[in-house]
């Protein structure tokens, strides 16, 4: 098969639309032309935009809310061992070595029977058989010490790595927090303790927008064993879940929220005391309460 | 005391542009890509932020592909499952966070169809070519004007192509399904598709670039 047959099969794969044959025939290809699979890559781009030819229609709220409960007890794959990083840079370093090991090999062969004839030998002998193990001794000293800086290079960029993804991880929330503050649909509402909770106070700030919402809770006393708070959205009558979080002994607590958009125009925020897994519709009493 | 008032209109001169810019700044929300590697970290609001921004558009395409809403509504509840569990493997470098998730999201769909029925589709095809989708639309003020681009471009391909990409697309059938549908040549669908798929590259780089039709 020519180059431009290949070519020719992207824009189906990119649809997903080829047979099962001419996708691992076009796959194998793919494998060893980095300019077909940037094509791939693009033409991607491309259909994934024609989600927009349909129209949107808006899920339930009850499966937003199923779906964050279920995070809890989906564990996340990591990557799998540093992905593009190793199989990239680490093929070239894997057939450095190999390379080596071979010539390493042939150029001691001839002299491994040296030490038997190295007194009968002739001087110009000894001293090449000297001088090269000097050299071999000098590049195995010199491949240990480029292994060991090979080694501390790739601690070190795993540990800069994990910094990158902390500081990102912050960086997002650190945006989303400026976000909610330079937003003109930013609302305040103040909570207050009920009888069950009389010093406790609150304060939800949140973007009618986009959801983002900072809760700050004060003076609500460390929730009993099993039990935890919940947030609830209160829209036209209907209770939506939100977090669950517990007090620290000061009885504080800071929790950011999503609110669903059925919840964005609420007119009243309240905390129960539910099960410590949260539940979808409240049962326990109410210990703060808002209205907007 | 000249000095001092040639001065002072400047300074007035430079309060609004930096307001300007720094709006502007402010206006930009938070990226596909940086919400995947903050999921990929675990964070539960990134997930919800991601989904209130797309799940609409999702559940549209989920109902397109597999007519039935118990059957979209479970396939998008797996597909933001997938992206909790696999956020780690979305790579930057090889395209968007957009193109990931849709390109996840739809694949998952064709795979729950063709599970569902492996022979009636391409029968049915037409059928639901000329469905009217009666669902109840969202308000997706969010989309707007990326949803406006796509239409405009579409409706500049000739109507053979661009049917050609929808069957794929929508219908998950396979170059050879849609020939035998159309009852067309093979090698006529695969230039159609091709030709229609690269026409809808080069008019829509454009606005790619200017409209950020992608976050």
């Amino acid at each position: 098969m020519k180059h431009e047959d290949y070519k020719e099969m992207l824009a189906a794969a990119a649809l997903d639309a080829l047979d099962a044959a001419e996708r691992r025939t076009l796959d194998a290809h793919l494998a060893t032309c980095a300019g077909c699979r940037i094509e791939l890559e693009e033409l991607r781009a491309v259909t994934a935009l024609l989600v927009y030819q349909d129209v949107p229609v808006a899920p339930p709220a009850k499966l937003r809310a199923r779906l964050l409960a279920q995070l809890k007890s989906t564990p996340q794959t990591p990557r799998v061992g540093g992905g593009a990083l190793i199989p990239a840079n680490g093929a070239p370093v894997g057939d450095t070595t190999g390379a080596a090991t071979p010539v390493t090999a042939t150029n001691v062969l001839p002299f491994a029977p040296a030490p038997r004839m190295l007194f009968g030998a002739r001087p110009r002998v000894v001293f090449a058989t000297l001088a090269a193990s000097i050299i071999i001794a000098a590049l195995a000293s010199t491949l240990a010490v480029l292994w060991a800086q090979n080694r501390r290079m790739q601690t070190d960029l795993a540990r800069l790595t994990q910094n990158l993804h902390e500081t990102q991880q912050t960086l997002v929330s650190v945006r989303a927090d400026r976000e909610l503050l330079a937003a003109l649909d930013t609302h305040t509402t103040a909570l207050a303790g009920t009888d069950v909770a009389n010093g406790a106070r609150a304060r939800i700030t949140y973007d009618e927008r986009t959801g983002r919402a900072v809760f700050v809770i004060a003076g609500l006393p460390a929730p009993p064993p099993g039990k935890a708070y919940q947030l609830w959205f209160i829209a036209d009558g209907k209770p939506l879940p939100g977090h669950v979080f517990n007090t620290d002994t000061s009885g504080r607590a800071e929790v950011r929220e999503q609110i669903p958009p059925q919840g964005r125009h609420a007119q009243i925020f309240a905390v129960t005391l539910e099960p410590q897994a949260g539940v979808s519709a409240p049962t326990g009493q109410i210990y703060l309460k808002g209205t907007t | 005391m000249r000095n001092k008032l040639l001065l002072l209109p400047t300074a007035y001169c430079l309060l609004p542009t930096a307001a300007t810019v720094s709006s502007i700044e402010q206006a930009q929300p938070t990226s596909d890509t940086e919400l995947l590697h903050a999921i990929a970290r675990g964070d539960e609001l990134s997930l919800a932020t991601l989904y209130d921004r797309y799940s609409a558009i999702l559940l549209g395409l989920m109902l397109r592909i597999l007519h039935s809403r118990p059957e979209a509504e479970d396939v998008l509840q797996e597909v933001f499952l997938q992206v909790w569990r696999r956020a780690a493997d979305f790579d930057e470098a090889r395209g968007r966070g957009f193109t990931w998730l849709v390109t996840l999201a739809r694949s998952r769909a064709i795979d729950r169809l063709r599970s569902l029925d492996a022979r009636g589709r391409a029968a049915t095809a037409a059928q639901r070519e000329v469905q009217e989708e009666t669902a109840d639309a969202a308000d997706d003020v969010l989309h707007a004007e990326q949803r406006a681009i796509v239409l405009a471009a579409l409706a500049q391909l000739p109507a053979e192509q661009s049917r050609a990409l929808l069957l794929a697309y929508f219908d998950g059938l396979t170059q050879s399904e849609i020939a035998a549908h159309l009852q067309q040549p093979l090698g006529t669908i695969k230039t159609r598709m091709r030709s229609g798929l690269i026409k809808l590259r080069e008019l829509l780089h454009e606005q790619m670039q200017t409209a950020r039709l992608m976050l």
